[in-house]
């Protein structure tokens, strides 16, 4: 499979039709991100599996992105599952990368993956390497939905509480790309102890995610509290489909609540 | 710590005293997290209602200073119950009969006097603990920052080994280290009496061993713990003093005094990445390079030795730490020649037992753990556990002991110090952090309503706090998360220095000194 | 465009969490935590997350100093390091090698706090090292 994509790489970066692929190498006895810019690099690739399949996943969008503000006219290749795909697709309907400039290379995820990850769309829309795989339905919603909504706020509020304020469910997010962030006004949520204030900190970030947020579930893997962040923006998500029938990164079409846009 | 830090997870029952664990340790925190979700129960044993022990099963507050107390009584609720491991007493321990013929004098109804925690609370603490299949207990400086801390981790061992909790996976005694590398300046022999690998210098072998390794006479009367330092340079009996990477003006305690211990050298030399207040004082400042612009190894609180490596260039004329040392080493007539730090490594491995085994590519991935004896030792994840280190496990009866401090009617308030989950110790890094500093840009006291009405202070308003060493203003924070008669300021703003109020007073063996306790008056600030 | 991660150890706390810090063009512009750190696992906290914001900071030291007249001024390394060794030097010849005492430190690596030992130990000649292992 990783051979497929080592040509594909190879073929973009001879033909000068991208300046740098943004991948995953081994380095140090670790699997990392690393821009691929030489050829002869490729032979070091990794497509993220050491243990299991997908456990070295990482926000790959969010550096492109930095890559992208330094360096706007450049042609940048990026490696893709699904839901890097859905992180670049929402990138571009956002205004902050230009779809032009991105090149992106497909990696459909195998089933176990897509079993571990209940997730809806397991591949990209044209993958190099590995094939289509069933979307999972993400069954923790419909759990919680069960409970007696004093109970369902009570079991928020009780993991909202173990929050540590490291901010890394923003900080890891590829599609939180604000350069000034709501989470830091200190006249909406007062600072200085922990836990944050509660549950404003979250539920401003949830309402932030409305329209955004592609289910990557990288900030709950990055949650130093273990709170279950991907349930929370996964309803956030369900109601954007419900009001607006929009599926975040599905396209680069606007998000709905882009009203400017819009009209 | 005695267990690793993935181990945690494997716990039944973790005690957690003297730790602020997810401001200090968050991704500590995280495993006690992980724990409770598997169903361990948490005992939070703390003067505040710090953040852990909003999920603790027990949570009690008690007095400052007060540690040696509550363990014993805990003890002898095991004790008068039954529930300690016979086995494992008979067969790894020694000195249990003093252990029990003191903890016999504290039975909870007494405990409770001294400590403040209520009876039951004690016996319910006993029988978690006890009842537990492992057990861990995870202390930080709330524990050692006392003039009876060394009695302090005396007692959490004895606890540990009365009930078997040694050497098996989620047991163990496990400090928190509070610095990155703490642990590697201990091991690295940054001490008065040790070489690397903890040789003593007065130990005519050891010393022999470095003596011709490193090709030198070597002394071996062991030197001046901090406190002597800074002694001897008020009586003139230390001239010269070289600070590599510390800043003790604002890190020491009675922070006035340790000011004008430094005014009085003939010469300060200071190697540092900013202008600390302990540069501002120097005759000589060489700049260092931060963690960022170096190659070497770092060993954490599991003993766990891991790569750091350099990922940029040196700001300005800043240079390397080691070529710093070898540079004045060369002129002071020793010269020293190493090319890299791998290379003072492989002597490292060389010279120290311990880490014998540990080369830069045996590194890679996930470190090494030490002891770590030979080429082919995977490392070591729980100590003692075959056998005790020492050979047989002593039991230490210890008496409670009152704080150096205590109240009266001119200071009536207790005061403790700590960390904020945004800073980190004197703020030299942290609050040159721009993201880092906005999120707490200065410091505050955290005061109980009781307290803040008799004061007649809401939080915001200032507050004058004044010890027998000095004074300090800071905003209050009013939260019923700290005892009445107890406030607490953290130790990371120059603006309110909380090391100019605390104790000098000392543990008399380890030296550390009562960061944790001592007396304050408060006033509100005009 | 010159983009690279490295893998390093945070500067910061005992638990010793792993990270990548994300160097552009020279300057540092991110840490990423590292997924298979055995300490982290993928995880931050506040101060791993922004532990490349200090490094570049303006206030960093960027040459040597010395006193003169009551103010610190910069000089070059040959002088700084001539006027250290000499001042050291005359101290340990007037009063012997235990009137000098040094601080190791706690954040220095493993291979800075060995061979600072040793040159207090057998270049200087003293036992007088200690760090803030108490703090």
């Amino acid at each position: 499979m990783i051979e497929q994509v080592q040509q594909k790489v190879r073929e973009l970066l001879e033909a000068g039709t991208i300046q740098g692929f943004l991948g995953l190498r081994e380095q140090n006895g670790h699997i990392g991100p690393y821009l691929f810019q030489d050829p002869e690099d490729l032979e070091g690739m990794s497509l993220g599996d050491r243990e299991r399949p997908g456990d070295t996943r990482y926000p790959l969008s969010k550096l492109l992105l930095t890559l992208a503000r330094n360096y706007p006219q450049a042609s940048l290749g990026i490696l893709v599952r699904g839901c890097d795909e859905r992180a670049v697709n929402a990138l571009v309907a956002w205004n902050q990368l230009d779809q032009d400039k991105v090149v992106p290379v497909g990696l459909a995820c195998p089933q176990e993956l897509a079993e571990e990850c209940e997730c809806e769309r397991p591949y990209p829309e044209d993958p190099v390497a590995g094939k289509k795989t069933e979307p999972v339905a993400f069954a923790s919603v419909a759990r919680l939905q069960e409970l007696e909504p004093s109970e369902r706020m009570r079991y928020w509020l009780r993991e909202f509480d173990k929050c540590v304020k490291c901010y890394g469910c923003r900080d890891i997010c590829p599609v939180c790309f604000c350069r000034e962030c709501s989470l830091e006004d200190q006249h909406l949520i007062r600072t200085h102890n922990l836990p944050p204030e509660n549950p404003v900190f979250h539920l401003t970030r949830a309402v932030h995610m409305a329209g955004r947020c592609i289910d990557c579930g990288l900030c709950e893997q990055a949650c130093p509290a273990e709170i279950p962040l991907r349930i929370l923006y996964k309803k956030v998500g369900q109601i954007m489909e419900e009001e607006f029938s929009y599926h975040s990164g599905e396209t680069t079409q606007k998000s709905p609540l882009q009203i400017a846009d819009n009209q | 710590m005695t267990n690793s830090i993935g181990d945690i997870e494997e716990a039944d029952c973790i005690l957690i005293t003297g730790s602020n664990t997810t401001s200090s340790h968050p991704l500590i925190a995280d495993r006690v997290y992980r724990a409770k979700e598997n169903g361990a129960r948490v005992i939070v044993a703390d003067p505040r209602r710090i953040h852990i022990a909003h999920i603790a099963d027990v949570h009690v507050q008690q007095r400052l200073g007060t540690d040696v107390a509550l363990l014993n009584g805990i003890m002898h609720v095991i004790l008068e119950q039954g529930w300690q491991d016979q086995e494992f007493i008979a067969q790894r321990c020694e000195g249990f009969q003093a252990l029990r013929d003191t903890v016999k004098q504290y039975p909870p109804s007494t405990v409770e006097e001294i400590t403040g925690v209520p009876a039951q609370d004690i016996e319910r603490i006993a029988e978690i603990y006890a009842r537990a299949e492992a057990a861990s207990i995870l202390y930080c400086m709330g524990i050692t920052q006392h003039t009876t801390g060394v009695d302090n981790v005396k007692s959490l061992a004895n606890l540990a080994m009365l009930t078997g909790n040694l050497g098996r996976p989620g047991t163990g005694v496990n400090p928190l280290r509070g610095q990155n590398n703490v642990q590697g300046a201990c091991d690295m022999g940054g001490l008065p009496n040790v070489f690397s690998g903890y040789q003593q210098v007065a130990n005519s072998d050891a010393n022999n061993k470095f003596a011709s390794a490193w090709q030198a006479d070597l002394p071996d009367k062991p030197g001046l713990t901090i406190p002597d330092m800074m002694a001897g340079l008020e009586d003139g009996s230390v001239q010269g003093l070289f600070v590599l990477g510390e800043n003790p003006v604002m890190s020491d305690p009675d922070a006035d005094h340790v000011g004008k211990a430094l005014q009085k050298a003939r010469f300060l030399a200071v190697q540092d990445i900013f202008l600390t207040e302990t540069a501002q004082m120097a005759h000589v400042v060489l700049p260092g390079v931060s963690f960022a612009e170096k190659d070497g190894t770092f060993t954490n609180t599991e003993r766990r030795v891991m790569r750091v490596r350099q990922a940029v260039d040196p700001v300005g004329d800043a240079r390397q730490d080691w070529e710093i040392i070898q540079q004045l080493s060369n002129r002071l007539g020793y010269p020293l020649d190493y090319s890299s730090p791998q290379e003072i490594m492989q002597e490292i491995a060389g010279l120290t037992p311990s880490y014998g085994g540990i080369t830069y590519d045996r590194l890679e991935g996930h470190g090494l753990q030490w002891p770590c004896p030979d080429s082919e030792h995977p490392g070591t994840k729980i100590l003692h556990q075959e056998r005790i280190a020492r050979g047989l496990g002593l039991f230490h009866a210890v008496e409670y002991q009152p704080p150096a401090e205590s109240v009266d009617e001119k200071y009536p308030y207790w005061l403790t110090t700590g960390r904020i989950y945004t800073h980190y110790h004197t703020g030299s890094m942290t609050r040159n952090s721009p993201t880092l500093e906005r999120e707490a840009p200065e410091g505050w006291m955290e005061i109980h309503p009781q307290e803040a009405q008799k004061l007649g202070v809401s939080t915001n308003d200032r507050v004058r706090i004044v010890s027998r060493r000095g004074s300090v203003e800071a905003a209050a924070f009013v939260t019923e998360d700290i005892n009445p008669g107890t406030v607490f300021i953290s130790f990371h703003f120059a603006e309110s220095n909380a090391n100019i109020l605390t104790n000098p007073a000392t543990d008399p063996v380890a030296k550390i000194p009562e960061y944790k306790v001592c007396a304050v008056s408060l006033e509100k600030a005009a | 465009m010159e983009y690279k991660n490295i893998l390093t150890t945070c500067t910061y706390c005992g638990c010793g969490c792993n990270f990548y810090l994300e160097n552009l063009d020279g300057s540092l512009t991110g840490t990423i935590p590292c997924k298979t750190s055995p300490v982290n696992e993928g995880k931050l906290c506040i101060k791993g997350w922004n532990a490349h914001e200090f490094v570049q900071s303006d206030q960093r030291l960027t040459s040597p100093l010395i006193r003169r007249e009551g103010k610190l001024v910069p000089v070059s390394w040959e002088e700084a390091l001539d006027y250290t060794a000499s001042e050291l030097s005359s101290i340990r010849s007037e009063h012997g090698p235990d009137s000098l005492a040094f601080l190791a430190s706690a954040k220095a690596t493993n291979e800075e706090n060995f061979l600072f030992q040793k040159f207090v130990r057998a270049g200087v000649g003293t036992n007088n090292i200690d760090h803030c292992a108490r703090l």
